[in-house]
């Protein structure tokens, strides 16, 4: 896989750790890309189960989900994440990419200008998902690898900022927004909250931080 | 910024996240991710805390693959 290669090893190596808050919310980037790139299995799930929020509405949210998972069989899951998600303009309900929200198209411009920024942040296109870099799920995993330093250098707050306003910020709330409210969603509508509340919660922090 | 500045910033934010429950809640999840993949960070023992969970994630996408 590529995630081994020597490269990605040595730089986590004599990486100063980050703190704990940073860790924690890329987590939650790396929990809605497992949850949003396919069906979750065994292992997810039994996370999921798990989690446990605070009284937070994002706290709240985390709970809803759990309770879902809990009562929900994994069959249903996979049901519902097809008819939401099985491909584009063959009868999903959702077309979770950058730029069919931000375009009306998919594989439009800001693919192409995630691409360019990926490429200029060294993270190169793998081969280990069929979906486009501007499918939430990767792009989710991509935000988590960036604050992490997976897959290359960490990315600091403010080249995080710049990321975010430029191919997060103008639609992924949107999108999660649209899986909170979408008729197949019962599983997934947690996970529509979690996500479109991580996006209000990181513009905020990232204000912050500036 | 002066170092200070940058401090202040950076402990504003901490205490921002936290109160929005992002904190809280996501130790739950690191810790249970972390543990599946005790065997990852066995072998690169000095990495920074949430490196493991991506190769799960990854894991994910070759599972997703088609």
């Amino acid at each position: 896989m590529p995630d081994s290669s020597p490269t990605a090893d040595i730089q986590g190596i004599d990486t100063p750790a980050l703190a704990e808050e940073e860790v924690l919310r890329a987590n939650i980037y790396a929990l809605l890309s497992a949850l949003l790139i396919a069906p979750p299995d065994e292992h997810i799930l039994s996370v999921v189960k798990n989690l446990e929020g605070d009284d937070s509405a994002f706290g709240t949210a985390l709970t809803d989900l759990a309770t879902q998972a809990r009562s929900t069989d994994q069959g249903d899951i996979i049901d519902e994440f097809t008819r939401l998600f099985y491909g584009h303009g063959a009868g999903g309900e959702l077309h979770p990419y950058a730029s069919f929200y931000r375009t009306g198209f998919v594989y439009d411009k800001p693919l192409a200008d995630l691409r360019q920024d990926l490429g200029e942040l060294g993270r190169a296109r793998t081969d280990c998902t069929a979906e486009p870099e501007d499918h939430v799920a990767v792009l989710m995993n991509a935000v988590h690898d960036l604050i992490t330093g997976t897959q290359g250098d960490k990315l600091g707050l403010d080249g995080q900022k710049d990321f975010f306003d430029k191919h997060i910020e103008p639609w992924a709330g949107r999108f999660f927004g649209d899986l909170e409210k979408a008729e197949n969603a019962e599983f997934y509508r947690p996970v529509g909250t979690i996500g479109r509340l991580l996006m209000e919660i990181e513009d905020r922090a990232f204000t912050i931080a500036a | 910024m002066t170092e200070e500045a940058r401090k202040q910033k950076t402990q504003s934010r901490r205490a921002f996240l936290k109160g929005a429950g992002v904190v809280s809640v996501a130790a739950a999840a690191t810790t249970m991710i972390s543990a599946d993949t005790a065997e990852a960070s066995e072998a690169a023992p000095t990495k920074a805390a949430g490196y493991q969970e991506t190769d799960k994630v990854r894991a994910y996408y070759e599972a997703a693959r088609f």
